[in-house]
C-alpha cells in the first residue's frame, strides 16, 4: 500500500499511510487469525456438501479460485476495518476543536480507486481462465443425459462402446460414474427449472426446460458425493436430492453389465411373483420395468405421460442397486447398512455399493410407508381434487390405497429388482 | 379555518369584483369541494403535504417491516432444528416469498420514499414537491398494492414462487393458487406508485432547488435519492413488462413462458434481473445517502471527497444496469457472457470501495460524537464492508457456482441490505426524529437498540456464511441431518445460533419501538439544532411549518446551514461559531414571506388508488369487479383533472392580494 | 355531489350492474347479454358522472342576472355531428357491424360535446370564461380520446406499409422514421421560437404522407410471401407432413433464432449422400441419438448436398382406432436445399418396442441414425 503513494501526495495522505504502517503488526496477527478461520472452514469438517473439499478436477479449479479470492477479501477486510477501528478510537470527541472544513484530497481518492481496481484486475485474469476451463467440452470421455422434474432426477446413459455401454442405461436418484473419467452431463428438465449440484465434483448448473446445459464432472477417487437441487422448483424443492457415486473402472464395468442384463421374472409361487402381479396392476401405469411382460406375453409399457404432468416416473428395473428412492430423499438401506457404505474407504466402497440392497439391509419402514401413502411422506401435488390446472395429471406419486398384503407382495417383488 | 361555512357571494369573489358575473372554477367545476381540514383524520387522508405523506409512508412501511420481520422469525423457527414442523412446505414457500417481497417492496422502498418525501424538499429549500397530488397518489397506490399483496394470506394462500418468481414455476399449473396473481397485481400497483414518485422527485430536484444551490452544492442524501429515482425510472418499466406477460399467462391463457409452446424460460430471468439488480441499488443508495449526512454531522467535518462520493453513487447506478446476469451464472449463459458479467460485477466494487474509503476518511481527523445515529452509521460502514467483500467472492463466477443459491448468498445480501440499508434507515430515524416530531429519541435506549441489533444481526447472518460454504441450499423448508455433517461446522449448531440471533435482532427492534413510545409520552421538546447539523432542513422549526421555510433560503455553500453558523479563519483554519440555530431561525422568522400559498388537499388521489386496487382484484375475481374498479378510476381521474391544481385565492382564509399562489424556487 | 339529473343515471348504473351480476351468476357467465348489461352500466355511470360534474348543466350562482345577461353561444357544429352519428348507426344496422360501432362512437362523442358546449354557453355572461369552462370540462375526455384515435390511425397505416414492403425494408423504414421523429422532436424542443404553425404544418404533412402511403400499401396488398403463406395456411403445422411439398416459404435457417441454439440436442447432416449426426457435448459423431421420454426435444437437420433432402423419423407403427389398420407412425421435415436447415421437435411418450426400433432416415441418402427413448 505504501509504495503506491506518490511523494507529491499531501501530508494528510502520508499521515494516513503512516498510521496503517504503525498498525501493521496488529494487522498481521489478525490476518493470520482470519486465514486460520478460513482454513478451518475449509477442512475441519465432514459435511457432505462442503464446498471447500474438491474431489475432482473441476471442483479443484473452483477451489483454486476460492483460495485466491477468499484470503484476498479477508486481508482487504482486515486492513480496512482495522484502519476504521483505529479512526473510531483516535478521533472520539475529547474536546478537540472543530476541525478545518476540508473537502478531501483528490490524490488520495485516485490512489484509493486505483488500488482496488488493480487487485480486481488480477482476480479477473484468474477468473477468466477458470470460466473458460470449466466450459471446455472437447475432452469429454463419457456423456450422461440428466433430466430433472418435480422432484427427482433421471439419468440416462446413451450407448458408448468405448465406455462399455453397449445398450442405453436408465436410472434415477444416484448418478454412477467411473473415476478419472471426464464425464459431461447434458442437463434438461421436463417441467420447471432445477439445478444440478454435487459440490465435491463441480459447481451448479441449472436444468432449464427446452435447453440443454452442459456440466463437467470428474472424480479422482471412488466415493459417494452428496448433492441437492439448488434452483427453487416448487413444493418439495427441499426434498429433491441427488447423490453421485464414483466407482473404479472395473467396478463401473460390473455396474454397467448388471444394468444391461435382461429381465428375470421371480420364480412362480413366490411372494415376489405375486408382487409382480400387483406391479402390473398398479405401478406400471407410471413406472417402467424394462423387459417386464404382461400376462398375455406382450411387453408392459408404462404410460406416465397419461398420468403425470412431467410425463415421467423413475424407472424401477434395478431399483435395489440404488441406495435411495423418491428423489434420494429416503434411504433404501437401513441406518447400519447405510453407514457401512457411506463410511467405507475408497478401495472397498465400490464392492459395497455394488452389492445393492439385500433383504436384511432394506429400510422396510420407509419403503412400506411410501407405498402406503406417498404424499404423506413428501409434499407433492397428488390430491385429485386439486389437479384442475394440470388437466387432471399428478405432480408426484398419489396415494394408491394399497392393502397391507399388496404392500408385502410389492416389497418382495421390488427386492428382486437388482 | 372555517372554509366550510364560506359561501360564495358576489361581494366576496375577486372575479366578481372585476365586474363580470363569473363563478370561481374551483366551485363551479367539480362535483365536490376540495377538503380543507387541517386537523383530524381527514387532514391526513386527503393531504398533499410532503411531510404528512412522508410520515404516513414511514408508519405504513414500518408496519410492513414488522410483518416481514415476523415472517422471518417463522422461517428461523422452522429452520432452528432439522426437519422443522412449524410450517408446512407450502406455508414455508409462501413465507420466504412474502418475506422478501414485503421487505423489498413494502418496507425498504417506501421507507426510503418516506425519508425522500420528508427531507428532499427541505434539503433543497423547497416548499413541497413538484406534483403534490401525484405524491399523495404514490403513497395511496403503495398502500393499495401492499394490502393486495398481503390479502393473499387470507384468500387461499400467498405467492409461493420466491420473490424472483422464476418461470415456468410461476405458471398456472405449477402454482395453482391465486397467490401469484395477488403478487403480480400488488407489485404492478406498487410499481406505478414508485414510478410516479420517482418522476415527481426528479422534477422536484431539477426544478425546485433554492437559489444558489447548484447540483454540486446539493446534500449527498438528495443526490443519492436522485440517482435512485433515475434507477427506478429506467428499471421499473422492465419489471412491469415482465409482470404483464406473467399476468396474461396466468389470467388470460398466454404462453410467454410455456416451454411446450416454444418459449424460453430464461426470458423471465433476464427481464427480472434487469430490474432486479438496479433494484438492489435502489434499496441501498438511500442508506448511503443517510449516513453521508450523519457521518459528517457527528464528525464535525464535511464529507471527504464530496464529488467522488456523488459520482461513485451515480456510477454504481449506471454500472448496476450492466451486471444483471451475475444472478444467472448457473443458468447456462455460455462462458463469454459469464466472463463479461463477471468482470462488470467486479468493476462495481470499485466505486463502492471509494464510498467506504470516503466515509472512513470523513471521520479521520474529526471530532466524533458517538450518538445512536452515529453508531448505526458506523455499523453500516462495517457491515456493508463485510457484505461487499463477500460479494466480491461471488463476482468470481466459478466460485459463485458453488455459492449461489446457498446460505452464503443469504448471508451476503443480508449484510449488504440489512447492514447497509436497515442500519442506514435506523441511523436516519435517530438523526431526524427531533426534526420530524420535535422530540429527541432516548439515546440510552438507542444504544440498547443498536447493540442488540448489531449483535443479533451478526448472530443471525454471520453463521449463514458457514452454512452456505458447508453446502446448505436456500429456500428449503427443512434441512436434514443426513446432510448436516458433524463437528465444528455442522448445520445443527449454526442454524440454532442463527435462529437465536434472529430473536436477539427482534429484541433490538423492540427497543426501538419502546423508545418511540417513551419519546412520544415525554413532554420535553427537542432543541432546534440538537446535532449541530449542516444542511438546510435544520433551518426551520421542528417539526417544520406547513410551508417549510419562512423565506426561501439563498445558498452559498455546500452544508449551507453549518456555514451560516461557523466561519473558518483563512490562515489558521480554526472554526469560530458566529450564530446558533436559534439565532438563524429568529432571523428567518423576522423576514418571513407573506401570502405563502400551499397546494390544496384533494380527495382524488385516495379515490383513484382505491379504484386501482379494486381493478386489480377484478383481474383475479372476474369482470364485474374489474368494471367497478375501472369506473372508480375513470371517475377519480376525471374529478382530478377538473380540480384546479392550486386552490383559488378565495379558498384560503387570508386571500392572496397579488395573485401569487405558491413559491417555486428557481433553478439554481 | 349527486344532482337530481344524475340520480337517474346512477340508478340505471346500479340496477344494470346488479342485473349483470345476477345474469352472470344465474344465467350464463360467458353470454353476450352480460356484456351488454355491463355496457349499459358503464354508459349510465359515465353520463351520470358528467351530469353530476356539470350540476345537470345548471350553473351554481345566486345571481339571477347571470341568466338575464347570458350571451348566445358561438355557432356549434356538434348537432350536425350528432345527426351524422345517428345516420351512421342506421346505415350500420343495415350493413356491417363495424359501421354500427363507428356510428355509436360518433353519436356518443357528438352528444357529449354538444351537452358540454350547451352547458358552458350558459356558464356566465363572459364568453371567454365560458370557453375556458368548456375546455376544462371536456379536455379530460377530448385529449385522451383524440390521442387514442391518433395512435390507432398511425398504427393502422404504418402496419399496412410494413406488411407491404419486403422483410429487409421493414426495419430500415422503422429506423428511418424513428430517427426522423427524434430529429424533429429535438428541433422543436430546442428551438422554442419555431412558430407553432410550422410545427402544425409539419405534423399535417406527416399525417398526409403516412395516410397516403398506408392507403397505397393497403391497396397494393401484403408482400408476396405473406400473401402466399396466408393462402397455404403456413402457420399451420400441416406443412410438416411428409409428402409433396406445398410451400416454398418455410424458414430456411431456423438455427439463427437465438433460443434454439442451446435447445437442439443433436444435428443430423447429409453429405455426399451419406447421413451422420453430431450431438451437443459429444466429441465424436454419433450413430444413436438418445432423447428423454415425454420431453420435447429438438433435432436439427442440415443438408450439405446439392440435391434436396428431407429428414424422416420413423416411430414404429400403431393401429388406427377408426379403421383398425396398422399404419406407420412418423413425421418429416420439408425438403431442404444445400446448406439449409430444418428443426424437428419430438415429444415421444413411450420407448420403442424391440421389433420396431425408432430411427431417423433421409430418403435418397444411405445410412440411418438410431433414435433411443429409454
Amino acid at each position: 500500500m505504501s509504495h503506491s503513494v506518490s511523494p507529491h501526495s499531501s501530508e494528510k495522505a502520508l499521515d494516513i499511510v503512516n498510521n496503517v504502517k504503525s498498525s501493521s503488526h496488529r494487522i498481521r496477527n489478525s490476518v493470520a487469525t482470519v486465514v486460520g478461520i478460513v482454513a478451518l472452514a475449509g477442512c475441519a469438517t465432514n459435511a457432505p456438501q462442503d464446498t471447500w473439499q474438491p474431489k475432482g478436477d473441476n471442483a479443484q479449479v473452483i477451489n483454486n479460485l476460492q483460495w485466491i479470492i477468499f484470503p484476498m477479501a479477508g486481508v482487504v477486510g482486515v486492513l480496512v476495518l482495522g484502519f476504521y477501528a483505529y479512526t473510531i478510537y483516535r478521533y472520539k470527541d475529547r474536546g478537540q476543536p472543530i476541525p478545518s472544513q476540508s473537502h478531501g484530497k483528490p490524490v488520495v481518492e485516485i490512489i484509493l480507486t486505483i488500488i482496488p481496481a488493480l487487485i480486481l484486475t488480477v482476480v479477473g485474469v484468474f477468473t477468466f481462465r477458470g470460466i473458460f476451463e470449466l466450459a471446455k467440452t472437447e475432452d469429454t470421455q463419457m456423456v450422461i443425459n440428466v433430466t430433472g422434474q418435480q422432484w427427482w432426477w433421471e439419468y440416462d446413459y446413451p450407448a458408448q462402446d468405448d465406455q462399455g455401454i453397449t445398450q442405453p442405461i436408465i436410472t434415477s436418484g444416484q448418478l454412477v460414474i467411473p473415476v478419472g473419467t471426464k464425464v459431461l452431463l447434458r442437463e434438461t428438465s421436463r417441467d420447471v427449472i432445477h439445478s444440478y449440484w454435487i459440490p465435491a465434483l463441480n459447481g451448479k448448473k441449472d436444468a432449464v426446460p427446452g435447453r440443454i446445459n452442459l456440466l463437467r464432472l470428474q472424480a479422482d477417487k471412488p466415493g459417494l458425493f452428496a448433492g441437492q437441487c439448488t434452483e427453487f422448483c416448487g413444493l418439495s424443492h427441499a426434498n429433491m436430492r441427488m447423490e453421485a457415486i464414483a466407482l473404479s473402472k472395473e467396478d463401473f464395468a460390473k455396474w454397467v453389465s448388471n444394468q444391461q442384463k435382461a429381465y428375470t421374472a421371480p420364480a412362480d409361487g413366490t411372494l415376489a411373483k405375486e408382487g409382480e402381479g400387483v406391479f402390473l396392476n398398479q405401478c406400471i401405469r407410471c413406472h417402467q420395468v424394462n423387459g417386464l411382460k404382461k400376462v398375455d406375453g406382450t411387453p408392459a409399457i408404462a404410460a406416465p405421460d397419461e398420468n403425470l404432468y412431467s410425463g415421467a416416473a423413475p424407472n424401477l428395473t434395478h431399483l435395489m442397486t440404488r441406495n435411495t428412492f423418491a428423489g434420494a430423499k429416503f434411504d433404501l438401506l437401513n441406518k447400519a447398512c447405510r453407514k457401512d457404505v457411506w463410511g467405507a474407504k475408497s478401495d472397498v466402497i465400490g464392492a459395497k455399493y455394488l452389492s445393492g440392497v439385500s433383504e436384511s439391509c432394506l429400510n422396510a419402514t420407509a419403503l412400506r410407508a411410501w407405498l402406503r401413502n406417498a404424499p404423506a411422506m413428501k409434499p407433492m401435488y397428488a390430491d385429485p381434487a386439486k389437479l384442475v390446472k394440470s388437466g387432471g395429471k399428478y405432480r408426484g406419486m398419489p396415494n394408491l390405497g394399497l392393502t397391507e398384503t399388496d404392500i408385502d407382495k410389492l416389497v418382495a417383488y421390488l427386492l428382486t429388482r437388482k | 379555518m372555517s372554509l366550510n361555512e364560506l359561501t360564495l357571494t358576489p361581494s366576496q369573489s375577486p372575479s366578481l369584483a372585476k365586474g363580470k358575473l363569473v363563478v370561481s372554477p374551483s366551485q363551479s367545476l367539480g362535483a365536490v369541494r376540495r377538503p380543507v381540514n387541517t386537523t383530524g383524520w381527514r387532514a391526513w387522508l386527503f393531504t398533499v403535504d410532503h411531510k404528512k405523506i412522508g410520515i404516513m409512508y414511514g408508519c405504513v412501511a414500518f408496519t410492513f417491516f414488522i410483518v416481514g420481520g415476523v415472517e422471518a422469525l417463522f422461517i428461523r423457527l422452522q429452520l432452528a432444528l432439522p426437519d422443522g414442523r412449524i410450517l408446512s412446505a407450502d406455508k414455508y414457500n409462501q413465507m420466504f416469498t412474502m418475506h422478501a417481497t414485503t421487505m423489498i417492496f413494502l418496507f425498504s422502498m417506501p421507507m426510503a420514499a418516506a425519508f425522500a418525501n420528508y427531507f428532499l424538499p427541505l434539503q433543497i429549500g423547497a416548499r413541497d414537491v413538484a406534483f403534490p397530488r401525484l405524491n399523495a397518489l404514490s403513497f395511496w397506490l403503495f398502500v393499495s398494492g401492499g394490502l393486495i399483496l398481503n390479502a393473499s394470506w387470507f384468500l387461499g394462500g400467498a405467492a409461493d414462487g420466491g420473490w424472483f418468481m422464476y418461470a415456468p414455476n410461476s405458471g398456472p399449473v405449477f402454482s395453482p393458487s391465486n397467490g401469484v396473481d395477488f403478487w403480480i397485481l400488488g407489485l404492478q400497483i406498487a410499481g406505478i406508485a414508485s414510478l410516479i414518485g420517482s418522476i415527481n422527485l426528479i422534477v422536484t430536484v431539477l426544478n425546485m432547488r433554492a437559489p444558489g444551490m447548484t447540483l454540486m452544492k446539493m446534500p449527498v442524501f438528495t443526490w443519492m435519492i436522485l440517482v435512485v429515482q433515475f434507477l427506478l425510472v429506467f428499471s421499473l418499466p422492465v419489471i412491469t413488462v415482465a409482470l404483464v406477460l406473467l399476468m396474461f399467462q396466468r389470467s388470460y391463457g398466454a404462453t410467454f413462458f410455456d416451454v411446450s409452446q416454444g418459449a424460453d424460460p430464461l426470458l423471465w430471468q433476464h427481464l427480472f434481473w434487469i430490474f432486479g439488480h438496479p433494484e438492489v441499488y435502489v434499496l441501498i443508495l438511500p442508506g448511503f445517502g443517510i449516513i453521508s449526512e450523519v457521518l459528517p454531522t457527528f464528525s464535525r467535518k464535511p464529507l471527504f471527497g464530496y464529488p467522488f462520493v456523488v459520482f461513485s453513487g451515480a456510477s454504481i447506478g449506471l454500472v448496476g444496469f450492466g451486471v444483471w446476469a451475475h444472478h444467472m451464472f448457473a443458468s447456462g449463459l455460455g462462458p463469454v457472457s459469464v466472463a463479461v458479467f463477471s468482470m462488470a460485477t467486479m468493476a462495481i466494487a470499485i466505486p463502492t470501495g471509494v464510498k467506504i474509503f470516503n466515509w472512513i476518511l470523513t471521520m479521520w481527523g474529526g471530532k466524533i460524537w458517538y450518538s445512536a445515529a452515529m453508531k448505526f452509521a458506523i455499523g453500516l460502514v462495517i457491515l456493508f464492508t463485510i457484505g461487499g467483500l463477500s460479494g466480491v467472492t461471488h463476482a468470481v463466477a466459478p466460485s459463485d457456482t458453488q455459492q449461489t443459491d446457498t446460505y452464503y448468498i443469504v448471508a451476503h445480501f443480508h449484510y449488504v441490505l440489512f447492514g447497509g440499508m436497515v442500519f442506514g434507515l435506523f441511523s436516519g430515524f435517530y438523526y431526524w426524529w427531533p426534526k420530524v416530531f420535535g422530540k429527541m429519541l432516548n439515546e440510552k435506549l438507542g444504544s440498547w437498540n443498536f447493540w442488540f441489533m448489531v449483535i443479533g444481526m451478526n448472530l443471525t447472518f454471520g453463521p449463514m456464511h458457514i452454512l452456505g460454504l458447508q453446502g446448505q441450499p436456500r429456500r428449503m423448508y427443512v434441512w436434514t441431518e443426513a446432510r448436516a455433517g458433524e463437528g465444528l461446522f455442522n448445520f445443527g449448531f449454526w442454524n440454532m445460533v442463527s435462529s437465536i440471533g434472529s430473536f436477539v435482532l427482534a429484541v433490538g427492534v423492540l427497543f426501538f419501538i419502546i423508545n418511540v413510545i417513551k419519546t412520544a409520552r415525554n413532554p420535553q421538546r427537542a432543541p432546534l439544532d440538537p446535532w449541530d447539523a449542516r444542511t438546510l432542513e435544520w433551518l426551520t422549526t421542528s417539526p417544520p411549518k406547513v410551508h417549510n421555510f419562512d423565506r426561501i433560503p439563498v445558498v452559498h455553500h455546500l452544508d449551507e446551514f453549518f456555514h451560516r453558523k461557523y466561519v473558518e479563519d483563512e490562515t489558521t483554519h480554526t472554526m469560530t461559531q458566529i450564530a446558533t440555530g436559534e439565532d438563524l431561525m429568529r432571523a428567518e422568522e423576522a423576514a418571513a414571506d407573506s401570502d405563502i400559498h400551499m397546494p390544496g388537499a384533494s380527495y382524488w388521489p385516495l379515490l383513484l388508488a382505491i379504484g386501482m386496487g379494486v381493478l386489480g382484484m377484478g383481474v383475479i375475481y372476474g369482470t364485474p369487479i374489474m368494471v367497478v374498479g375501472a369506473l372508480l378510476v375513470l371517475f377519480s381521474a376525471y374529478g382530478w383533472v377538473l380540480e384546479p391544481s392550486v386552490p383559488e385565492a378565495i379558498d384560503f382564509d387570508t386571500p392572496s392580494t397579488d395573485g401569487h399562489t405558491k413559491e417555486i424556487a428557481p433553478v439554481g | 355531489m349527486i344532482t337530481p339529473g344524475s340520480k337517474y343515471f346512477f340508478g340505471l348504473t346500479g340496477l344494470s350492474l346488479i342485473a349483470a351480476i345476477l345474469y352472470l351468476v344465474l344465467v350464463n357467465p360467458t353470454d353476450l347479454g352480460a356484456v351488454a348489461l355491463f355496457g349499459l352500466a358503464t354508459s349510465g355511470a359515465l353520463i351520470g358522472v358528467m351530469a353530476s360534474f356539470t350540476r345537470d348543466g345548471d350553473v351554481y350562482t345566486d345571481e339571477e342576472a347571470v341568466a338575464a345577461n347570458a350571451v348566445a353561444g358561438p355557432p356549434s357544429f356538434w348537432p350536425i355531428v350528432f345527426a351524422l352519428g345517428a345516420a351512421i348507426v342506421l346505415t350500420g344496422l343495415a350493413t356491417v357491424s363495424v359501421v354500427f360501432i363507428l356510428g355509436i362512437a360518433v353519436l356518443i362523442g357528438g352528444g357529449v360535446e354538444w351537452a358540454i358546449q350547451n352547458w358552458a354557453d350558459g356558464a356566465s355572461s363572459d364568453r371567454e370564461f365560458n370557453e375556458f369552462a368548456r375546455a376544462r370540462a371536456i379536455s379530460a375526455i377530448e385529449y385522451p380520446g383524440l390521442a387514442a384515435v391518433g395512435l390507432g390511425v398511425i398504427t393502422f397505416f404504418f402496419s399496412r406499409v410494413v406488411l407491404a414492403v419486403s422483410k429487409e425494408a421493414g426495419p430500415i423504414i422503422f429506423i428511418v422514421v424513428a430517427a426522423a421523429i427524434f430529429v424533429v422532436g429535438v428541433l422543436v424542443a430546442s428551438k422554442p421560437f419555431m412558430k407553432g404553425a410550422v410545427t402544425v404544418v409539419l405534423a399535417v404533412l406527416a399525417v398526409i404522407a403516412l395516410a397516403g402511403a398506408g392507403t397505397f400499401a393497403a391497396l397494393s396488398g401484403e408482400r408476396h410471401e405473406l400473401a402466399v403463406a396466408a393462402e397455404e395456411d403456413y402457420y399451420d403445422a400441416s406443412h410438416r407432413e411428409c409428402g409433396e411439398e406445398e410451400s416454398e416459404h418455410y424458414d430456411h435457417l431456423p438455427n439463427s433464432s437465438v433460443s434454439l441454439r442451446s435447445a437442439v440436442t443433436a444435428t443430423i447432416f447429409v453429405k455426399d449422400g451419406k447421413i451422420y449426426a453430431e450431438a451437443i457435448g459429444m466429441t465424436k459423431k454419433v450413430d444413436t441419438i438418445t432423447i428423454p421420454r415425454s420431453n420435447a426435444t429438438s433435432v436439427m437437420f442440415r443438408n450439405l448436398d446439392e440435391e434436396k433432402h428431407r429428414l424422416v423419423v420413423n416411430l414404429g407403427s400403431a393401429k388406427v382406432a377408426e379403421t383398425g389398420v396398422t399404419e406407420k407412425v412418423g413425421t418429416c421435415t420439408q425438403l431442404t436445399g444445400k446448406n439449409q436447415e430444418q428443426v424437428m421437435t419430438l415429444k415421444i411418450p413411450k420407448p420403442a418396442t424391440e421389433d420396431e426400433p425408432y430411427s431417423f432416415t433421409v430418403p435418397g441418402a444411405t445410412g440411418e441414425i438410431k433414435l433411443v427413448v429409454p
